[in-house]
Parts: C-alpha cells; structure tokens; sequence
C-alpha cells in the first residue's frame, strides 16, 4: 500500500510519501515540491545586496544568513589577502543577535509546531495549549515578541534587518540599550523556569543525568510523560551520525560518526542532485524533489541542536542519547536543553560588549572593485548548520550556493543511503507519527529549497 | 466584547518566506491577543489546527477577511500548494470573501520573489485575480506593503475595516494612514538631514542619506512612527532604509547612496533637485558644534 500525505504546518509545505508493510511504514520519502530560486535571484546582484536578499530565504532564520553572508563577504578579503578588522564588539553583538533568533524559533517550535501535534495523539481537548487560544500557547508567543525586542535594539526590527556588513556591525548601542536586551533576555528566562522547566534556571543549567528527567516539572516533564506513554524514546531513530559546520562561544564545530572528531574539511561537503530538479528539467519522472542531499565525505549526518549538543559534550543530552540514541524525545529535548543554554550563554555574551570599542571599520577595498574571488562561509542556524559559497566576478555576484540545515536533515536519498529524515520516519506506524518524527527536525520548506 | 460571531480571517500562504508570519507573531502581545480575541482566525497553515485548506475550500462559509502572505503565480512547476497553484487558490479564497488584504510587498506585487526571472510569472495580487472571483469583495484590495510588513499595520487595518467598513487608499492600494507619510518622519537622525551632515556605519550620529542609500525620505511607510518591536526602527539603528515599501522593492546597490559628482542621484520625495541643492549649500554653510561632536564619549 502507498500513500501520499501533505503535511502543513511546518514553515511551508512537504509531501510525504510512505509505502507500508504490515501497518508500518517500510519505506519514506519527502518531496519538497516549491522552489523561489534564490541562488538564481542573487547571480549578478552587487555583492552588498546579498545581505538585503539572503535574510529573506526565511522569516525565521534570516539572521544565519545574514551572518553566512556577512563571514562569506569577508572571507573573500581574506582570501584576496586582504583581511577585515573585525572589533570583538561587532563580533559579539552578530552572535547575539543570531542566539536571539535561535531562541524566539526553538520556543515557537516546541509551542506552535510540537506539543499540539503530540498532544493530539491522546486528546482532543489541547486546553491551555491550544493554538491562538490557550493560556500557554500565548505565553509562549509573549515570551517570543518580548524576546525578539533585544534583537531589534540591534538591527532596528526584525524580522529581516540587514545589521551585519563587512566590516562590523550597522548598529552602536549605548549601556542602557544593552541594559534593555538583558532585561528582553529575562522574560525568556522567566517563561524557561515558569513554564518551560517548571525548575530554577541555575538548577536546569547543572542537569548531568537521566535522573534529572524526574526533577523537571513544566512542559518539558509534560512532554517527556506524553513521549514515553507513545515510545518516542525508541522512534525517530536515524543513521545516529552527527555533524554541526559553525562554531561560536557555544557551539563546537565536528562530527560523530563511531568517534567524536573536531576537525571538519569542508570540502567534503557535497550536494547531489540525482533525485532533485533543476530548472531545465523540472519535468523528470525520476526526479521528485526541488530538495538537493548533502553529503560529508559521501555520508548523511544530522544536524541542529541533538548534533551541537553530542559535539559540544552537553552532558544531560548525551546523557539522554546513552539511553534514547537519536530519537524523537531526545532530539526534541535536544532543542529544549540549547534553549537554556542560548539564554545562558547570550546573557553572559551581552555582558561581554565593550562599547567602547568601533561597531565598523571600514575596508580598503570595495567588494566592487573585485575581479575575482571565492569563499564559504558556515554558521549554526535554529536548525542546523547553514552553509554559503560565493563566487564574486568582476565586482558581481557570480555564483551563490546556499546549503541548508534542512537539506541536511530532511533531503532524499543518496545512492543505496536513506536521507536522515527518511530513515527515521520508517517503522513509524502510523502517519500521525511519522508527522511528528518529521516535525522532530524542525521542518522549514522554505530553507530546504530556497 | 459584544457576542456577536466573530469576523473570521483566513491567512492564507502563497510564495513567500513567511517572514510576515513571524512580523505577526512578534506584535506587541496584548496587541496580538486582543486581535485573536476580536476576530476568528480560522485557518493559517502554520498555526491552526482545526481545519485545513480544503476545508476551507470545500465550506460555503463567507470568510471576511482573506489575507495573502506571499506572491502568486500561475506556473505549477514552481510552486504548488496542495497541487494546485497559488493562482487558483487565491481566485477560489477571494471569490469567498468580503475584504482582501495583501499582507507584504510579495502578495502585494510579488517583491523579492518576481527578481526569479526564470519564473516569468510571479505577481501580486491585483494582477492574478479574474474578475469573477473578486465580484464578491466589499472593498478595493488593500496592499500592505512592507518585507515584511510591521504586525501593528495589519492589526490596525483589520480593526479599522471591520469597526469602518472603509479605509483611504493611495493609488498603490495601501492605506493612506499608513502610508502617506514618509519613512523620515519620526526619524531620530532627522537633525542631521537638516543640516547636511553625513553618517557612517556603526555610529549614533548622522544621517544615511548621503552615502548608506537611506530611503527614508523617498519612503511611504510609518516605520519611525509606529516603531518596531515597539522598540526601534531601522534607521534608528544605524541601518537604512532600503524602501521595502515602495514597489521598486528590491532594487539594485540598496547600501549605497547613488551619487551624481557627490550629491544624491535621487532627492527626497516632493522636492525639485535645484531646491535641494540650494538648501544644501546654505545649510553646509553652518557648522553646528553639537551635530558634529558625538551624542556620548
């Protein structure tokens, strides 16, 4: 029996098409079937406008790429030898920024697109989880817009605010601006203690172990009831590698296949397009997805926040991958436990700004009067690592490639090896849960195809 | 609140980044739920979960405010939603409803998705509507322009439609109250406009007009009067304005000041280049200590 299954309301949209035995699903796999053409909208545009155009490949994680942009700008200095200064100011306030968008998604994650998912399976009523009504789901979506206010302090709105540019940063806060952000920062981590942990904030951030589980009380110990009353410790599992691109103050860059190695070659990052449409052949009846795969040295990994926190030696997520592996209540813990660590960590990063120092030097040399260079960049965005490579020609975007944590997570297949979400929704048994194994990736349709 | 059945809303997600979902949910909150009190929210593909687009499809109901995230297009190679193209949803959702909302500069004239030229078929709104579907509507489409657009713009135009029935538009669509001031006003660097001094990235002081490729005052948008995230605006910031409001939106070299033998190719809104420039000889004539000092040591 085949089935074909459209799932809204993850950003966008995915077609899921399962192929059962027995009541189980044998065989999985994601079509992704609207492209934008981003890559093709930014050949030939001034290297600058790319900071104005890539935040807008998504609403949700458009500072990763304004920052890919910005690191890919200035590793094209770099590699003309050329090299920007950058002040640890402006360097600090571009990860803030990107923490602070990390956070408003992982809490709208857990609220808007999991729990009521989750919730379903047992009940109809959702009560104060149900979406734009119940008491939780609002104060999760206050806890969102409060959080979102410190980032607009820095790009003046958001979403899409282009504050980042070689060179530094568009923005010079004052004390009280900063002052403001940690006061933003603290709804968060009210709302995290309240209602995410249901514990003391000092006390979630010392978790080591699975007997910690016993000690959550908030929706976090909701969800882990309703996750073991439906066995998500045991589905979801996938090819159990991970690999996460970027590095920051918190996050390690590697990958864990048997053993935990630190450095990455990133040209061992490979797309393959056997199954993918290209925009002369978008009528190919082998072809079923605008989702490229993406391959470490020929290999599928994981990204997003289970992989950060396996390479950054989390010690309660590792803790809970020793018994669950990579299923769906650790990768969804997985995202819960960074949450913490965001708010931790960006707190700590505002307290570090020297406003006195330059928010921008400007460079020498304008991108414009460049013949010809290349770079990469890699940051961890909400849902993994986010990729970007530039070609500048004669003072033009040339080439722009953009590999998304979603093209990681939930591209098809590769030669004789599943694609990472695909694996893990086979011997769901039911399309209910084959859903929430898909969700548990943090889909976004948007990025996957750009 | 009377109990009277509440309007309801359908959000409906064409080809877009859905930034202007997340401009939504960003609002003020008491804002947010007031309007989610105020009206029914019936179908957003990534919010509710009661019913689905076919639902809606399928149901006779009315619905009397349709918003539209994202630009349309006819071409099914691209984009599809539920198999069907976005031009067919839309014409289907609009013949069902009383008042049509462009909600951003996608659905309201295709906007950063339109510059993929090998779709040669992605629009706003007004172009992608046959006039049978739209024999129902009470009202002129309204356009929300903006990428995104702010949240407390569509929260206003929901409430004002619904309390009024009418909104002023301007010939773009966009409602006048929103739209007939200029990104400038309210601007806190307005001072340095006036006496023609030039800002830099990463400074408090001086305006980006000059050089940054401000469009503040070539604008039409209350950016800098009804602030975002209740907080700031980008101007504010330090960033400039890049006229996401105006339907040349994007345009090219959106960071820099196009510049004719150092003075701005293009001049504010409403000014002749002549004027401009005298002006801008007297007032560079004054050297004002305060504007050319820093805010703060």
């Amino acid at each position: 029996m085949k089935t074909v299954e459209i799932v809204e309301r993850i950003e966008g949209e995915a077609k899921l098409n399962c192929s059962w035995d027995n009541n189980v699903i044998s065989d999985a796999r994601i079509d992704f079937l609207n492209f934008r053409g981003f890559e093709f909208i930014l050949e030939g545009k001034a290297p600058l406008d790319a900071l104005v155009y890539t935040p807008r490949i998504c609403g949700i994680c458009g500072q990763a790429h304004l920052k890919a942009t910005v690191d890919a700008l200035e590793n094209i200095y770099e590699n003309i030898n050329e090299k920007l200064e950058v002040t640890p100011k402006a360097k600090l306030l571009r990860e803030i920024g990107l923490n602070i968008e990390i956070i408003d998604s992982h809490i709208k994650w857990f609220y808007m697109f999991i729990l009521p998912d989750i919730i379903k399976l047992k009940q109809n009523d959702l009560g104060i989880y149900q979406p734009l009504k119940g008491s939780r789901w609002l104060g999760a979506s206050k806890t969102a817009s409060e959080t979102i206010k410190s980032l607009a302090i820095l790009g003046g709105q958001w979403p899409h605010t282009s504050y980042m540019i070689p060179g530094g940063v568009v923005t010079d806060p004052t004390l009280l601006d900063l002052s403001s952000m940690m006061n933003y920062i603290d709804t968060a981590v009210m709302f995290f203690e309240k209602s995410v942990a249901g514990v003391s904030f000092d006390k979630y951030l010392d978790f080591d172990s699975r007997d910690d589980l016993n000690i959550l009380s908030g929706d976090m110990k909701y969800f882990t009831n309703l996750a073991f009353e439906n066995s998500f410790q045991k589905i979801g599992t996938s090819h159990n590698r991970f690999i996460a691109l970027g590095e920051s103050s918190l996050f390690k860059t590697g990958k864990i296949r048997q053993r935990a190695i630190n450095k990455l070659d990133l040209s061992k990052v490979r797309e393959f397009t056997e199954q993918t449409f290209t925009i002369e052949d978008r009528a190919n009846p082998k072809k079923h997805t605008w989702s490229k795969a993406v391959c470490y040295d020929n290999n599928f990994y994981e990204t997003g926040p289970l992989a950060r926190a396996m390479i950054g030696n989390k010690p309660f997520i590792k803790e809970l991958h020793k018994s669950f592996k990579d299923s769906v209540f650790t990768r969804v813990m997985a995202r819960m436990d960074e949450l913490a660590h965001l708010l931790d960590n960006t707190k700590s990063l505002i307290k570090q700004v020297d406003i006195s120092e330059e928010s921008y030097i400007k460079p020498k040399i304008n991108l414009k009067d460049i013949d010809s260079a290349k770079a990469t960049s890699v940051v961890e965005a909400c849902r993994g690592s986010l990729y970007h490579d530039i070609e500048i020609e004669k003072g033009k975007i040339k080439k722009y490639d953009v590999i998304t944590p979603t093209v990681w997570n939930l591209g098809p297949s590769h030669k004789e090896q599943k694609g990472i979400a695909q694996k893990a929704i086979i011997g769901s048994k039911s399309l209910d849960i084959a859903k929430i194994v898909l969700r548990s990736f943090d889909v976004c349709s948007v990025c996957t195809t750009h | 609140m009377t109990n009277n059945k509440k309007p309801t809303v359908v959000w409906f997600q064409a080809i877009t980044c859905n930034g202007n979902t997340h401009s939504l949910l960003s609002a003020n909150s008491s804002r947010l739920e007031l309007f989610l009190n105020s009206f029914d929210l019936i179908y957003h593909p990534s919010l509710t979960i009661d019913k689905s687009l076919n639902e809606i499809l399928e149901s006779k109901d009315e619905i009397d405010f349709l918003l539209v995230e994202g630009a349309i297009s006819k071409n099914s190679d691209f984009f599809t939603i539920s198999d069907e193209t976005t031009n067919v949803l839309l014409n289907k959702l609009t013949s069902k409803a009383k008042y049509l909302v462009a909600v951003g500069s996608c659905a309201s004239y295709g906007g950063v998705h339109a510059k993929f030229e090998q779709n040669d078929n992605v629009v706003g709104l007004e172009e992608s509507l046959d006039k049978k579907s739209t024999k129902n509507l009470k009202h002129e489409i309204i356009n929300l322009t903006g990428c995104p657009v702010h949240p407390e713009w569509i929260i206003q135009t929901l409430f004002t439609l619904n309390n009024f029935g009418k909104m002023a538009i301007d010939e773009e669509g966009r409602p006048k109250e929103l739209y007939s001031t200029l990104a400038h006003h309210g601007c806190t660097r307005n001072e340095y406009f006036e006496w023609k001094i030039e800002g830099a990235w990463g400074e408090k002081e001086g305006c980006l007009f000059y050089d940054q490729g401000c469009r503040g005052p070539m604008t039409h948008s209350s950016c800098n009067k009804i602030l975002w995230n209740d907080v700031n605006s980008k101007t504010r910031a330090g960033m400039p304005c890049i006229g996401c409001t105006e339907t040349d939106f994007p345009r090219d070299n959106m960071l820099e000041t196009k510049k004719n033998i150092g003075i701005p190719f293009e001049v504010p809104t409403g000014i002749s280049k002549r004027a401009y420039l005298s002006i801008t000889g007297v007032a560079k004539t004054f050297t004002i200590d305060r504007l050319n000092k820093k805010l703060m040591d």
